[in-house]
């Protein structure tokens, strides 16, 4: 199957919506302005890449997206329910519910098997598929008893997404997930998370610095300085098998 | 607290003060540890330095004898054939005789023993009497006296006052020209009495004429006093004394060690002996656990920056002896803490010797070499306990240390293994895992919070304890209201009279006679007491509270007096007496008694007179009184001449409650807040352990959508499998140290019944997991600060 054969996203409705999004941290005497008024779209279905330079504000953008911050001032909605200013129990149950992560290292729970590590999520989430099912999903229904240190690199990534997706999120956040991975094992991460946003219409953010990634995204913003300063809309999206670094 | 501007350190020394000031809250918890367990040897064994220093300086100064005897009447001539003995250098004699006293405010009659000063009006030789204020007795006055400062103090009599004391049936005003102490009375106490009772026994001196003139004892003497010259002997002495004395009615020489108020002062000192090892350790033993979580952490944290030392060209040396400094800096800030607390607890705790004890001036010294031993053994045990840790962390090369560490090795745990996994959630599962994975963090952990549990018994224990002989004692064994004991046996008579006097409800004769009790190569030499058969005023009971029967023929003893025989029940025991006659008898062992202060004998009376061939002999009586009439007999008594010595059990009770009680009350709480300390320091450590530990996972399950609730339950579940572990064990080690703790108390004059009540284990269980409550809350407001993102994005 080639990109120009994908069937369009599910559904196009808006899931977050940035307006005037700022973000300073008191260092000290010193503060920091990390997002300098962002404004943006990010609709359901869609794969979008962060592109950008080493505090250009990618990371805190999507700490913000995905409640494990808020932002000093402006307006975030997600699906009409502002996030601005939600009290902590609030920005729990979002994350609970309505959003996976993956980080560039995995933490996973090493006292816990795959299928455990999944079982974790899938016990507090109100629809969740079974983890075996997303364990599949990432390609490691063989592995799924296994521990963490029995797991490779990659395999440990993709219990990560399959951990992150097992609640069926509206949003599914990626920092970096290939940055402490080889490329053939990169790409079969990549893989696994394009066939979430394919299969599942999970808006998919990731952020990266390699921009042969942003090949296979929808959209991919560029920040700098705490701002969106360019954004490229991908005709094509390649599939993440085509991709090459 | 540790940020010290100054360039006169370096970098490595910067990294560490800066680390620990980053983890106080930690080296504060352990360091207090570590102190408490130092301030509580340095406290005793400066305790002990300050009571054998003084005493023996006291003992040298004022001239203490090395042997004492006391018999009926031997003329003063008699004191030169005793000089004359290989191996005596001085000797003193001297008439010593007991009087009752009549205070106005006090209803019931007090006991004087009144000691003669030298014949020739020339200073006492020896057992040299210290007079606080006042004066000597004029050699020519017969009244004047110097009366024993506790008994002063406690009835407020000054010099210039004076005292009536009826002396050989006479009432006569005594003038007070001095108070003083002496070296033999620093325990002032009734012979054979294992508690002071200040207001009712004073010692007095008076000239030796006005007491041998009284006690038709006139060129003659009942006591005597010996100093051995240097290098000599005692026992040929002893014997050869005994020989010399026993026509003259000795009752035996016996060495200064077995001397009423040495010996007690000797079981003070072992009292302390067994509280200054034992129970510290167990404390140092504590902080050297955590020493190890706490430094094994800090290594494992510090992996990378070990490899970049050590890329950078420290040797493993360097980075070893940088390790081991945050050892020495615990080390030394709790042996500042343990060392400046412990001089302050000594210096409270000795002044409640002087509610026991008598000298001069009782001045609290440190014992220094303490500090030095204590500080040693607790670094030699930390350092020890750190060593895999910091070889380990040194001996990786750096490039490897410099990767992160793969991930944790698993498994499923035991209690999985055997098929009971479907009963567990993924965090419980988390908790055994963790566990079983670190098994020795966790017996570490474990043992720690056992040991912690465990100090909390003793206190507990003790207060028990003393719950129990106060009941048994006061309730249980002793029934009469007083106990009158005359100054010589008499007839019956005596018995007839003290019968007879107002308010008396029931009365119960006592005969009891000096004697020897031998066994093998062993002897004490004590009271054996004639009690009525049936009598149940003063009754004998066993280990379980129940009466013994008395007898018809044979001895019951105390069980401690057995043992310290080595006999037992069933075996015939010599009994030399000391008095009349002085038949040597055979009499078996019937029964043991259950008894806590002092040794004692019993046998039946009407089988004591007949041994010693006598008629209806008496010398005191157990008497139970009306209430309503306590004043009138409390009068008539002291009207009665005859009437040496009177004991109260109500004030006995009073005496004990602000001497014992208090002391050990004292003791306990100062023990219960340093154990608590210690339960308090070993679960915040742990939960400060873990929660660094497992960070990372926390975040994790914070970023995934678990509530801070969910996650605080998965760090409480392991600490609390732990402290749940720990508990059961802790109670049986507490048990264990307080039985040895307490049973090295026992002595021959006092003994602590070893009574543990179920609500003291409850008080370690609750205040422990107060503890852990207290913890894990502190704990659970670190969690909620956790920084999520930073957590995750760091590397392992």
């Amino acid at each position: 199957m080639n990109a120009a054969t994908y069937p369009p996203p599910i559904s196009r409705g808006v899931v977050f919506q940035a307006r005037g999004v700022r973000k300073v941290y008191h260092t000290g005497e010193l503060d920091v302005v990390a997002l300098h008024g962002v404004n943006i779209d990010l609709n359901a279905g869609e794969l979008v890449c962060l592109l950008g330079a080493s505090g250009s504000g990618k990371s805190t953008l999507l700490n913000i997206l995905g409640g494990l911050d808020v932002p000093t001032s402006g307006e975030l909605i997600y699906k009409g329910w502002p996030l601005d200013g939600s009290d902590e129990n609030t920005l729990t149950l979002f994350r609970r519910n309505c959003v996976g992560f993956v980080f560039q290292f995995y933490n996973l729970i090493p006292s816990l098997t795959a299928r455990e590590n999944v079982a974790l999520i899938t016990s507090i989430s109100r629809d969740p598929m079974t983890p075996e099912e997303a364990l599949e999903m990432v390609g490691l229904g063989a592995r799924m008893d296994h521990f963490p240190s029995e797991l490779s690199g990659g395999e440990q990534q993709r219990v990560a997404i399959a951990r992150a997706i097992a609640k069926r999120p509206e949003v599914l956040l990626c920092d970096e997930p290939t940055g402490a991975l080889d490329v053939t094992t990169g790409i079969t991460v990549l893989e696994a998370v394009e066939r979430i946003n394919r299969e599942l219409g999970t808006l998919t953010v990731i952020i990266t610095h390699n921009a042969v990634m942003a090949e296979m995204a929808d959209r991919v913003l560029y920040l700098s300085d705490g701002k969106i300063v360019n954004t490229r809309h991908n005709e094509i999206r390649l599939p993440a098998s085509q991709l090459k670094w | 607290m540790f940020d010290v501007p100054t360039s006169m350190i370096s970098p490595l020394e910067r990294k560490l003060l800066r680390d620990l000031g980053k983890m106080k809250g930690q080296v504060f918890a352990v360091s207090l540890v570590m102190a408490c367990g130092l301030a509580m040897m340095i406290m005793t064994r400066s305790l002990i330095m300050t009571l054998e220093t003084t005493r023996s300086t006291y003992y040298q100064k004022y001239a203490m004898a090395d042997i004492f005897a006391t018999l009926k009447r031997a003329p003063l001539s008699v004191a030169d054939q005793l000089a004359t003995l290989p191996g005596v250098a001085t000797v003193e004699t001297r008439v010593a005789v007991d009087v009752t006293l009549d205070l106005p405010d006090l209803s019931a009659p007090a006991t004087g023993h009144i000691i003669s000063l030298p014949e020739d009006g020339g200073p006492q030789k020896l057992n040299r009497l210290f007079l606080r204020t006042g004066r000597f007795p004029n050699s020519d006055e017969r009244r004047e006296v110097v009366l024993g400062e506790s008994f002063a103090n406690a009835n407020g009599l000054q010099t210039g006052d004076s005292l009536v004391a009826v002396i050989n049936g006479r009432r006569e005003t005594l003038k007070i020209c001095g108070i003083g102490l002496s070296p033999e009375y620093v325990f002032e106490a009734r012979a054979g009495e294992t508690l002071p009772d200040h207001k009712r026994f004073s010692v007095i001196w008076m000239n030796y004429r006005a007491l041998a003139v009284a006690y038709n004892l006139d060129g003659a003497f009942n006591d005597v006093l010996i100093d051995l010259a240097p290098g000599a002997s005692p026992e040929p002495v002893i014997q050869e004394m005994d020989r010399l004395l026993a026509p003259y009615g000795a009752g035996g020489a016996f060495l200064r060690k077995e001397q009423a108020s040495a010996q007690r002062l000797d079981d003070e000192l072992r009292v302390l002996h067994a509280l200054s090892v034992a129970y510290p350790l167990v404390f140092l033993s504590v902080a050297a656990f955590m020493v190890n979580a706490v430094l094994a952490r800090i290594v494992r944290l510090q992996r990378e920056q070990i490899a970049q030392m050590k890329a950078l060209g420290y040797s493993s040396w360097q980075v070893g002896g940088h390790y081991m400094k945050y050892v020495l800096v615990i080390g030394v800030l709790g042996t500042l803490i343990g060392g400046i607390g412990g001089r302050l607890l000594g210096a409270v705790l000795v002044d409640m010797y002087t509610l026991f004890f008598r000298f001069p001036s009782l001045v609290f010294k440190m014992d220094y070499g303490a500090l030095g031993l204590a500080l040693f053994v607790s670094l030699g045990a930390s350092v020890l306990g750190v060593l895999t840790v910091v070889w380990q962390a040194v001996k990786l090369p750096p490039a490897e240390a410099m990767r992160p560490e793969p991930p944790a090795d698993f498994k499923p745990s035991l209690l999985e293994r055997i098929g009971l996994t479907r009963f567990f959630s993924p965090v419980f599962r988390m908790a055994l895992r963790n566990i079983e994975r670190r098994p020795w963090q966790a017996v570490f952990t474990s043992s720690g919070l056992a040991l912690a549990t465990g100090l909390m018994v003793l206190p507990g224990a003790m207060a028990d304890s003393i719950d129990y002989l106060l009941t048994f004692q006061w309730n249980s064994q002793q029934r009469q209201d007083v106990a009158v004991f005359l100054s010589e046996p008499g007839s019956g008579r005596g018995f007839h009279d003290l019968e007879h006097l107002p308010g008396v409800i029931r009365a119960e004769p006592i005969r009891s006679v000096q004697a020897r009790l031998i066994f093998g190569h062993r002897h004490r030499k004590l009271s054996v007491t004639g009690i009525a058969p049936g009598a149940n005023l003063n009754r004998l009971l066993d280990d379980k509270s129940h009466p013994i029967a008395m007898p018809e023929e044979g001895l019951l003893m105390s069980a401690m007096l057995a043992k310290v025989l080595g006999a037992s029940i069933g075996d015939e025991v010599e009994v030399e007496v000391l008095e009349g006659r002085r038949p040597i008898l055979s009499i078996p062992i019937c029964g043991l008694v259950t008894d806590f202060a002092g040794v004692a004998a019993y046998m039946d009376i009407s089988a004591l007179r007949r041994s010693l061939k006598e008629g209806d002999t008496v010398n005191g009586a157990y008497l139970a009184l009306d209430h309503k009439r306590w004043d009138e007999f409390m009068r008539s008594l002291k009207d009665t001449p005859r009437a040496a010595v009177v004991m109260v059990k109500q004030d006995q009770l009073s005496a004990f409650r602000e001497t014992t009680g208090k002391s050990i009350g004292i003791l306990r709480k100062l023990y219960f807040v340093l154990a608590t300390i210690v339960a308090f320091g070993v679960v915040y450590n742990s939960a400060r352990i873990a929660l660094s530990e497992r960070s990372r996972e926390l975040a994790t399950l914070r970023v995934v959508g678990f509530s801070l609730a969910e996650v605080r339950g998965v760090l409480v579940g392991e600490l609390a499998i732990l402290v749940l572990l720990a508990l059961p064990f802790g109670l049986l080690f507490g048990r264990g140290l307080a039985l040895f703790i307490m049973s090295s108390f026992s002595t021959e004059t006092v003994r602590l019944p070893i009574v543990i009540n179920s609500s003291t284990y409850s008080v370690a269980i609750l205040v422990v997991l107060t503890a852990a409550g207290l913890s894990f809350a502190l704990v659970s407001r670190m969690i909620a600060k956790l920084d999520m993102v930073g957590v995750l994005k760091a590397r392992d």
